[in-house]
């Protein structure tokens, strides 16, 4: 409970980077997740670029090596017996059955004369050779190997034709040619494997499609590879693309889940962060709200204390610690009994631990005495509250401690200023009711005078006696006026005069010791009671005796200052003698020297420095009034005896 | 004991019935005219300028103070005596009223025939000042009546001048200024210089007037 709390960390980078880490590691993994993907991707991709790649290369050997392969077989025909129809097609037949791409076979004559043909034309649309198929025959004429002819379209469809030509004995017997359909081409040429792949198309130098091996499926157009188709060449191009090969199901599963669970990793990070954050806030508020509460326990003067329910004080404040004089480790754990607890009273101050810890501590506080560590003793008001923890457990005690020394003490002054100010006031009062009367009877004096002095001088002057006479009456009258006004004086004073009703003296003693029980204790004085049970009823004015009584025994508290304090002893005595009772009160103090004694009861007589030297007086006149005595002797203990005998009805 | 009569009244001014009567009878026994009023306010409300004599005033009254009184009477301009009436204990305020000018205080109740006695004095007072006031207009009356020239001369007369040295001052002839001190005589009700030169004394020093 006393722990230091530690001052709120002043918000560092170290926050920031507790909660940047995470987030960019996360970032991180996620880009990098995305980034084997991609490279995967990449690979994967180079690896169908590359396979595409070697397979064109294979397809276009393979295409190559058909086109050779014809060209050898076109090659072998023997001139000798092609020249009968049956064996040119016994001849070209087997070339067309191959599924070479080869539609048709022609035989031509050196001339360029067409001999022959298979399958035969029906009509005749080649008849007529275009200027580059005559180029073309006679170039292969003259390099004496197979050259081919340009593409053409023939309907949809494009051909292109081999010279091949036939040399016998050094002479040049004819002319093979072979008329290729691209089409057929590629439907024989190229496998079905690379087929199922790529769509293999052979296009002319301008990029347009001369013919097409295709399924219909959608083709990946990022993805394709031409490269020269030579032979035939001229600038006829091999065109491979291909198809979007459908990506695995199981990598897109993957691939979705793991975007999910980035997803869901992020998300889960961002509501930790709020979390976290509401944590803090939670925290610093805490943080501030238990600063601010120990800054105010340490600022109030009011002293705190918490005691477990063993009574181990378990906490205190520097209020506390300033009051006692002992420091926090001193009294922290302590048990009862305290340091703080005054020996004098230890009694009651047990007895009150005690009730605290049962729970039945008065709750509007207890006023108690404690000493300080220089042996002062001083008052304390405590109010104890239980402590309840956050479990609602109740774990101890909880008493705020006020320093009521200096309240007390000006309560005391000035409850002594206020009587001193009512006495003072009465004299005021007094002083105030004397000038009044004393204008009020100089009216009806002044107007005697007169009339006596204006009679004397008529008298002197020989004036008649009837004038003289009106005058006389009137100084009665005026004398008269004067003993009114007397009269009032002596009525307002009986309405000063005490009422009358039945009074049980030891009562009123015990309120009365009652009252200066503080004082007393303040003084140090005990006050020991000696008042007989069952004494008469009196005939008293309760509030006049009582003051007179309270003053008597003040007086006797103020006696004993000077006193040894075991001897510091007041004693109010009660007892019935006769048809009297007779109260004593008897001090220790220093007695009455015989040069006051005479002068002790005279009003404004005071041995008191702040004394007024009216309270004895007054005492005498009240009890006087009382049909008492009030008398004193000296004590042969020393001090002295004030004795107030009292007559009581004892009908 | 004298019973000498004064002119003059005694105006009273007392809030209690008993001295109102009693007052007036005492100095009525010794000659002296008396009119009482109960209090302040009243007495200011028939206060005139004619009245003439002294006045007794009760220190204390209800509503207006004899002293609040007498201020107010010196704000009127009016230079009767006053005499204040005190009880026990108002010596305070009678010592103040007596620096503003009162004639003087008396303490109730009164010895013997001291108030009378005070009053008789007050009233003689009065009556001195206002013979010499009605004097010193007397005087200014007729120096008034002197021309330029005569005062001139008169001048010279009081300051003790012969008649050929005033002659040979102002340049005229010694007949004349004969002739101009017969004239401030007869205009100044005088006989002879000593006499012209009491007359004037009664104005104050040479100075104020």
């Amino acid at each position: 409970m006393t722990a230091p709390i530690p001052a709120r960390p002043p918000a560092t980078n170290s926050g920031q980077l507790w909660w940047w880490l995470p987030r960019v590691s996360i970032l991180l993994f996620v880009a990098g997740i995305f980034a084997l993907f991609w490279y995967l991707e990449r690979s994967d991709r180079e690896e169908k670029r590359t396979a595409l790649i070697s397979d064109m290369l294979w397809l276009e050997q393979n295409l190559r090596f058909v086109l050779h392969h014809n060209e050898d077989l076109l090659g072998r025909f023997d001139p000798q017996r092609i020249g009968q129809r049956e064996t040119f097609q016994a001849h070209a037949a087997p070339v067309i059955a191959s599924n070479s791409g080869v539609i048709q076979v022609r035989w031509l004559a050196p001339s360029g004369e067409q001999l022959d043909a298979y399958p035969p034309v029906s009509d005749d649309p080649l008849a007529s050779s275009s200027a580059a198929d005559m180029a073309a025959q006679r170039l292969a004429v003259s390099v004496a190997h197979a050259v081919y002819g340009p593409p053409y379209p023939v309907g949809n469809d494009w051909q292109f034709e081999v010279y091949v030509p036939i040399f016998h004995a050094g002479e040049l017997a004819g002319i093979v040619v072979g008329v290729y359909s691209i089409r057929r081409l590629l439907a024989d040429g190229v496998p079905w494997w690379i087929a199922e792949r790529y769509q293999i198309a052979i296009a002319d130098p301008s990029g347009q499609s001369l013919g097409q091996r295709s399924n219909i499926t959608e083709i990946e157009t990022d993805n394709a590879y031409q490269m020269p188709f030579d032979p035939p060449g001229h600038g006829l191009i091999l065109h491979a693309t291909s198809y979007r090969s459908a990506t695995p199901m199981t990598g897109r599963v993957i691939m979705a889940g793991l975007a999910f669970l980035a997803a869901l990793v992020l998300f889960s990070l961002w509501t930790l962060r709020r979390h976290v954050q509401g944590r803090l806030a939670a925290e610093s508020a805490l943080q501030n709200e238990v600063a601010f509460r120990k800054a105010m326990e340490d600022s109030v003067q009011t002293g705190l204390r918490a005691r477990n329910l063993d009574g181990m004080i378990t906490y205190v404040n520097p209020a506390f610690c300033r009051m006692v004089g002992w420091s926090p480790e001193e009294l922290i754990g302590r048990l009862p009994p305290m340091p703080y607890w005054a020996e004098e009273y230890l009694d009651e101050t047990r007895a009150m631990h005690a009730k605290v810890l049962a729970g039945q501590a008065p709750s509007n506080g207890f006023e108690i005495k404690l000493k300080r560590r220089n042996g002062e003793i001083f008052d304390a008001l405590i109010i104890e509250a239980p402590l309840i923890d956050s479990q609602g457990r109740h774990t101890g005690w909880m008493g705020s401690v006020v320093d009521i020394t200096e309240r007390k003490r000006i309560a005391e002054l000035a409850r002594q200023q206020e009587e001193r100010l009512q006495a003072s006031a009465r004299l005021i009062t007094m002083g105030e009711m004397a000038s009044s009367l004393a204008h009020e009877l100089n009216q009806p004096l002044a107007a005697i005078s007169s009339y006596a002095t204006g009679c004397r001088n008529l008298i002197a002057a020989g004036a008649p006696q009837s004038e003289i006479d009106a005058a006389i009456a009137k100084c009665q009258e005026q004398a008269q006026r004067a003993g009114r006004i007397i009269r009032r004086i002596y009525e307002f004073v009986r309405r000063q005069e005490p009422k009358s009703e039945p009074c049980d003296i030891g009562l009123l003693l015990a309120d009365l010791i009652t009252l200066l029980d503080s004082d007393a204790r303040r003084q140090r004085v005990r006050i020991q009671r000696d008042i007989a049970p069952n004494l008469p009823l009196l005939q008293a004015d309760r509030i006049l005796l009582g003051q007179a009584l309270l003053n008597l025994m003040k007086n006797g508290i103020e006696a004993m200052g000077q006193t040894d304090e075991a001897a510091r002893v007041l004693t109010v005595r009660a007892a019935q003698l006769a048809d009297q009772v007779l109260i004593s009160v008897i001090d220790r103090g220093c007695g009455i020297g015989p040069d006051t004694v005479s002068q002790l009861f005279e009003p404004f007589y005071t041995t008191k420095q702040e004394g007024l030297g009216v309270g004895l007086k007054i005492c005498r006149s009240v009890v006087e009034a009382h049909h008492g005595r009030l008398w004193f002797e000296a004590n042969p203990e020393g001090g002295t005896i004030f004795h107030i005998a009292l007559p009581c009805n004892s009908q | 004991m004298q019973l000498a009569m004064t002119t003059g009244m005694a105006y009273i001014v007392d809030d209690d019935a008993a001295l109102r009567d009693a007052i007036p009878w005492l100095l009525r026994s010794r000659g002296i005219p008396c009119r009482a009023w109960e209090s302040a306010e009243a007495f200011l409300a028939d206060y005139s300028d004619e009245m003439s004599g002294c006045l007794i005033l009760d220190l204390r009254m209800g509503g207006m103070t004899g002293s609040e009184l007498h201020e107010r009477l010196i704000e009127r301009g009016c230079a009767m005596p006053v005499i204040f009436l005190t009880g026990h204990g108002d010596v305070p305020l009678a010592v103040k009223a007596l620096k503003r000018g009162a004639f003087d205080f008396i303490e109730k109740p009164f010895n013997d025939n001291e108030l009378a006695d005070r009053v008789h004095e007050a009233l003689q007072h009065e009556q001195n000042r206002r013979w010499q006031d009605g004097m010193k207009a007397a005087v200014l009356e007729r120096l008034a009546t002197l021309t330029e020239r005569e005062r001139e001369v008169m001048e010279r007369i009081l300051a003790g001048k012969l008649n050929k040295v005033i002659a040979d001052e102002l340049s005229i002839a010694m007949r004349t200024v004969e002739v101009h001190r017969a004239h401030i005589f007869e205009k100044m009700g005088v006989r002879s210089a000593v006499e012209l030169a009491q007359r004037l004394s009664l104005l104050g020093p040479p100075g104020s007037r």
